[in-house]
């Protein structure tokens, strides 16, 4: 089907995005469309055009294999093609890989490789390419920040033919279909990666891939641009069509300052723009010429992390009265003016095998804060009003990061609670330096509180979050410091089996666990507001909540 | 010969300073240096960051570090970018370009701005000199940053006259050399109308027009040579400051330039940019210094015979 109808689009279920689809309805049936809206496009999309896309960051390297940050998967994705397509249900598609096979102790996938896919570069796609590209994701040498963990127990390539490779693990890996779905495995030319390994971070023409769209040129501290692929025929189910992009050309621009953002998309400067901060998206709704796209990540809340393994939170009953002595509700609604929800878990709802069973379950509840903290012995209080046990004030060390990193006003958030603790007589201290003092704090333990998130459309990051193996010092993010051996347990059960009710149940079950340990107090879900015109059709979001451009097409062309 | 034998001598001691205290001042930064160039988000293990610890030369001692980067220099190479993993001089290249470009818009429509604000207003009626100083009061203080949203707002985003797509081509450097030289302009006038009206009151301005020259003669002809150097050292210096220092420029209009690039570096030290970056600019104000006092020499006769002397 050359021109896929709006139908086929619908039923693949590739969108949960109300408003990707309501325009596409729209244009099916110019009745339904709303004032303003698409009405008078022409009736299918449109081939041509350049559209500008505003992100907020620009990815230090641009080397997918390297890169550990989401907006370098989320660009080099109209450049790289995955083994596997993922859709919004979870369900795995064919995408370079026709078909594939898991071996029952989930320590091989053999994967069926097509036979059409050229690279930008001419070289074709084959059994070669797949090793060469994974090999040098796991060579140390190369440095990989999050590409070699997606890669997991990784034992090496096995070219069975020329194309089909079989890939083998060390031990049973169940989440490696979702990473093989991500940009971070995507497939650089061999030819490429045997000339310029060592500069595939400036990106460029050297960033040669399959994909939608060839990297034609990066200036540091401005823009990336990007080309259509015409021989591009190997989109994945997944897409509205499979053939070549709509557009001619995709410029990334670099815009940090959200007012910025905002004034070139209304000013129609900027087609899409990403990261629309809370306090602008009711003004910016209520511009006529822009729609606005909201979505939750996947994988973990932004939560705050309580380190068991020193006084005063190795007290769980502690721990407990922290958790409901938090105002999460209000607070949330209040920073965020009411559109990022405030989490439950510390799954996001947008991850498969999110316990939404735990919502509501923990109310904010002062009273019974107290009265634990009176259980614990926190019966004292100083002149300042702050609780004290044998003479000494109860103080919960909470490092701030530096500047740079953070984002979302959390600083102010955690002002919010640092206020709702004092109420308790909890005193919350929040020292900001640079980030070498930051990490040394938190990854060495001497931190009570840390706060973080982990996108990742997979349950597995409970795996990153909880799991005792998984130390801060040796790269993984459990920063309770506990090896709770029920967490660790369902934690590796569901990393070792594909068996979703099995999964399902073993993920419900650590939801629950940590919550009850109160070692994580789930804050909110991050959500990815984006600004688009409204000459924009066709804009679908990956299971990364990150957008994606092969299917776009623009009204007029411009520019 | 014997003072260019000294400024050579002179900009080469401070070249060496500039690099010594940035290497310093970078490992002062407390924390592993590993950990602080893959920052807090990373899954990097143990392997990788050793990896990247023996590549960088972390593990060998302070001074062994700090003498190799120095003999590097010294012969010329700036090294690698340890994060962007790409050679320094290339990434110093390709920034420079766009920042040399908007400090010299920027210093061009500053001094041109002064100009007319201190001469038509030196020594004038009060009001005059009042209204004048005001706005110069005003650009002196305005922040950077929320002069240039507000620049992009009005022109760009309402008038539509500057793009901030297409980041190259003279249309895009109107709306941030402008937000870069009001403040500077402000400055510039200020110690130029003083300068002006100092001479204005000296003894020859007053034979001059006794001369039967016209007031604005004495003004352009005479009076503003007097003015001229102490502006010409302020603008130097402010050239200089304009290289690395537009950073918050940079990020209001999206462009690239060494003031992002030397921030990024900072943060994450990154040593061989940081040290790249401090030896381009150490190199830019010691040449910019050198050309001022030439151009004092062109401005006041008086010390073209005190150096043949």
């Amino acid at each position: 089907m050359l021109m896929p109808s709006n139908f086929r689009f619908l039923r693949d279920k590739v969108v949960t995005v109300a408003l990707a689809v309501l325009l596409l309805a729209a244009c099916a049936s110019p009745a339904a469309s709303p004032p303003g809206s698409a009405a008078q496009s022409p009736a299918g999309p449109a081939k041509g055009g350049s559209l500008t896309f505003a992100a907020d960051t620009e990815p230090v390297t641009f080397d997918a294999h390297v890169s550990a940050q989401d907006i370098t998967g989320a660009i080099l994705r109209n450049v790289f093609d995955s083994l596997i397509a993922q859709d919004a249900e979870g369900a795995f598609h064919p995408w370079l890989a026709e078909s594939w096979e898991v071996a029952p102790d989930l320590k091989s996938y053999t994967f069926k490789l097509r036979k059409d896919v050229t690279f930008h570069d001419g070289t074709p796609f084959d059994a070669k390419a797949v090793k060469a590209n994974f090999d040098r994701i796991a060579d140390p040498a190369t440095k990989s920040q999050l590409a070699s963990n997606l890669l997991g127990p990784y034992t090496g390539t096995e070219i069975v033919d020329t194309h089909t490779v079989k890939v083998g693990f060390s031990a049973p890996f169940a989440p490696f279909l979702q990473a093989a779905s991500t940009a971070y495995l995507g497939f650089y030319s061999p030819k490429t990666l045997a000339a310029n390994a060592a500069t595939l971070g400036s990106g460029g023409p050297a960033a040669a891939g399959t994909g939608p769209f060839v990297f034609s040129g990066y200036t540091k501290g401005q823009q990336a641009t990007f080309t259509r692929n015409d021989a591009y025929a190997w989109a994945p189910k997944t897409s509205a069509h499979p053939g070549a992009a709509y557009l001619d050309k995709l410029t990334v621009r670099f815009l940090p300052e959200a007012s910025v953002r905002i004034g070139g998309l209304t000013s129609r400067q900027v087609d899409v723009a990403a990261a629309i901060p809370s306090a602008q998206v009711k003004a910016v709704e209520a511009n006529k010429a822009v729609t606005v796209l909201k979505t939750d990540y996947p994988g973990g809340n932004y939560s705050i992390y309580l380190n068991t393994s020193k006084a005063p939170l190795n007290d769980p009953k502690v721990r407990k009265a922290l958790q409901r002595g938090i105002d999460v509700d209000t607070n949330v609604k209040a920073v965020y003016f009411g559109q990022f929800k405030r989490a439950w878990s510390p799954l996001s709802p947008a991850t498969p095998g999110y316990l939404a069973a735990l919502e509501n379950s923990w109310p904010y509840d002062p009273a019974l804060a107290g009265k634990l903290l009176d259980e614990a012995g926190w019966t004292g209080r100083d002149a300042e009003g702050y609780r004290t046990k044998d003479g000494k004030r109860l103080v919960v060390d909470w490092p701030l990061l530096p500047a740079q990193y953070l984002k979302d006003q959390r600083d102010v958030l955690g002002q919010a609670f640092q206020a709702d603790l004092k109420k308790l007589g909890v005193e919350v201290l929040r020292p900001q330096a640079d980030i070498g003092t930051y990490l040394e704090r938190v990854y060495g333990g001497k931190a009570d509180l840390a706060d973080y998130s982990w996108s990742r459309f997979e349950p597995d990051v409970l795996w990153l979050l909880f799991n005792g193996a998984s130390k801060l010092e040796k790269g993984g993010q459990n920063g309770t410091f506990l090896d709770d051996p029920d967490l660790t347990k369902w934690t590796d059960q569901g990393r070792a089996t594909l068996d979703e009710a099995v999964r399902k149940d073993v993920y419900a079950k650590t939801q629950q666990r940590a919550l009850d340990l109160a070692i994580v107090i789930p804050v909110y879900t991050q959500s990815q507001v984006l600004g688009l015109g409204r000459n924009v059709h066709g804009l679908t979001l990956d299971a990364n909540a990150w957008p994606l451009f092969h299917d776009v097409w623009l009204d007029r062309p411009s520019r | 010969m014997r003072t260019l034998l000294k400024r050579l001598v002179a900009g080469l001691a401070v070249l060496y300073g500039a690099a010594s205290l940035a290497f310093l001042s970078l490992h002062l930064i407390p924390g592993d240096p590993v950990a602080i160039l893959l920052g807090p988000a990373t899954t990097a293990s143990p392997e990788v960051r050793r990896q990247i610890s023996a590549e960088l030369g972390f593990d060998r001692p302070l001074l062994t570090q700090y003498l190799g980067h120095l003999g590097r220099l010294a012969s010329g190479d700036l090294g690698s970018s340890y994060q962007l993993q790409r050679p320094v001089g290339w990434l110093i290249a390709d920034q420079l370009g766009p920042t040399v470009q908007l400090a010299v818009a920027a210093i061009v429509v500053a001094l041109a701005l002064a100009l007319i604000s201190a001469i038509t207003t030196a020594g004038r009626h009060p009001a005059a000199r009042a209204l004048a100083s005001a706005w110069e009061l005003t650009a002196v203080s305005l922040p950077s940053y929320w002069l240039g949203v507000l620049l992009l707002t009005a022109f760009s985003f309402h008038l539509r006259l500057f793009p901030i797509i297409g980041g190259d081509g003279p249309a895009a450097l109107v709306l941030p050399a402008v937000t870069l030289a009001l403040p500077i302009a402000g400055v510039l006038a200020q110690v130029l109308r003083e300068g002006l009206e100092s001479a204005l009151a000296q003894p020859f301005a007053l034979t001059a027009r006794a001369r039967g020259l016209s007031q604005t003669a004495v003004r352009l002809r005479h009076a503003l040579r007097h003015a001229a150097g102490s502006l010409a050292t302020l603008a130097g210096w402010l050239v200089g400051t304009l290289l690395g220092g537009a950073v918050l420029v940079e990020t209001v209009f999206g462009r690239p330039g060494l003031g992002a690039l030397t921030l990024q570096a900072v943060q994450n030290r990154d040593m061989p940019v940081v040290m790249g970056v401090v030896l381009v600019s150490a190199l830019t104000f010691v040449v910019i210094s050198a050309l001022v006092d030439l151009l004092y020499l062109a401005i006041d006769p008086r010390l073209r015979g005190a150096v043949v002397a």
